[in-house]
């Protein structure tokens, strides 16, 4: 990471940064992404207006032509200007990286875990959205 | 002969070892360079989370949330001492303790509950030596720790704030300044003291004039609205907070490392080259005995 190229996008096109805490994931240009906001999906083509949101657990896609690549989001945010998607989140696996035999295990857990507080409530429920996404987004890669 | 025989047998030994520190040196060097490297891929995270926060602001959102709200009453705490789990890096692990340890007895002092979590195999032994039983303990983190891995710590610690388990968390480890200066601390990340890019002191409010201007004013829209996605932000704050310590811890680690091979290799050649000279001088002297020897008994011969 020495100095970071800013690659700008064309009219027709927009500008997609990926970043984690560990790593910038992606950094390329696309047509169109698709993004799980926490109330439901939120489509962003080129020159789309200004916007900051609250990412949910869930399916990210990134076209580009023909090609679509899949992604599993963990959360986070997303920040769109200038026709640059920043995609702020705790972790962003491919779609076909995802263990189903994990997230399968998590949501168990979660389920027989007790909740008798509204935080352990809202804990539990984090958990089972978690994993029940990845399940989600595991299917559709098939 | 015996005296010279010993010394050279002991230059050999020197040898060896400043073959051993020179590549410890060597590899604390590129494992430095590799996690300095994941400390700076992690920087384009956090500028962007406070530039997020700068436009947020901006918007006119203020924040509560339990993770900033100082406990009235702290009944029990929590003290995470990150270490290393080898030695041989000078300084590095005692320091990380005497600070920890200074603060574990001011904190006992005025808390009648305090929980001692230990990170790294020389930090348990340096607590199990001071006579404190670490409440849980970490093996795990090596020089490259994990996202994933932290994020687990991080989101235990989180929950047990919010039920209301632990009340503080303090964290002691090496904070990375510059190549040239790593200082032991302890900060208390719960709860939070601010959040980057919310705080606004006289020199960041004229950042962000100055970047105001160069951009024009941005209306964004916001999804939900800026107060729910501030709330957001403060635990993922958090989250990172943790996971830069433990990323400055694992550099600092290196670097303490490399500076201690470098000292110690430097040693073993100012040794290397005492021993020769007086390797050198008692062969000298002994063949000069020798000579002598000889001398003597010619004179002896001549004399009959």
């Amino acid at each position: 990471m020495a100095k970071e190229t800013e690659i700008t996008a064309p009219a027709d096109q927009l500008r997609v940064v990926v970043v984690t805490p560990e790593a910038t994931l992606v950094d390329d240009l696309a047509d169109f992404v698709a993004l799980p906001l926490f109330d439901g999906e939120i489509g962003i083509a080129a020159l789309h207006s200004p916007l900051i949101g609250r990412l949910g657990f869930g399916e990210m896609r990134l076209k580009k032509g023909e090609v679509e690549k899949r992604y599993y989001v963990d959360g986070g945010f997303v920040q769109v200007a200038d026709n640059v998607v920043s995609v702020l989140t705790n972790r962003a696996v491919d779609a076909k990286d995802l263990s189903a035999a994990a997230a399968e295990s998590q949501l168990e857990a979660a389920i027989k875990q007790k909740a008798d507080t509204d935080e352990l409530l809202a804990i539990r429920d984090r958990s089972i959205a978690q994993s029940r996404a990845q399940l989600r987004t595991i299917r559709h890669a098939k | 002969m015996a005296k010279a025989r010993a010394l050279d047998k002991r230059r050999k030994a020197i040898r060896n070892i400043r073959k051993i520190t020179r590549t410890m040196e060597l590899i604390a060097t590129a494992r430095f360079k590799k996690a300095m490297d994941r400390a700076a891929a992690s920087t384009a995270y956090t500028k962007r989370i406070t530039a997020l926060v700068a436009d947020l602001a901006n918007a006119g959102a203020s924040v509560s949330h339990p993770l900033l709200e100082p406990r009235s009453e702290v009944k029990n705490a929590v003290l995470l001492v990150l270490t290393g789990n080898r030695g041989l890096c000078g300084g590095y692990n005692s320091n990380v303790q005497r600070t920890a340890f200074a603060r574990l007895q001011e904190l006992k002092a005025s808390i009648p509950h305090v929980s001692v979590e230990v990170s790294g195999k020389r930090g348990i032994a340096g607590m199990k030596f001071r006579g404190v039983t670490p409440d849980a303990t970490y093996l795990h983190f090596e020089d490259k720790p994990r996202f994933e891995e932290v994020e687990v710590l991080a989101t235990k610690y989180l929950n047990d704030y919010l039920t209301g388990k632990i009340d503080r968390l303090d964290v002691a480890y090496t904070k990375f300044e510059n190549i040239a200066r790593q200082q032991a601390v302890v900060e208390t990340l719960l709860p939070l003291a601010a959040i980057d890019g919310l705080e606004t002191p006289g020199e960041k409010t004229e950042a962000a004039e100055g970047a105001k201007t160069a951009k024009a004013e941005v209306q964004y829209e916001f999804l939900p609205s800026a107060e729910s996605i501030l709330e957001e932000v403060v635990p993922t704050s958090f989250k990172v907070k943790l996971f830069k310590c433990f990323l400055d811890a694992a550099v600092s680690e290196q670097i303490a490392r490399m500076t201690a091979m470098k000292a110690a290799t430097d040693n073993a050649n100012k040794i290397i080259k005492k021993l020769s000279m007086t390797y050198n001088r008692a062969r000298q002297s002994q063949i000069t005995g020798e000579i002598m020897e000889v001398l003597g008994g010619v004179e002896a011969l001549k004399n009959k």
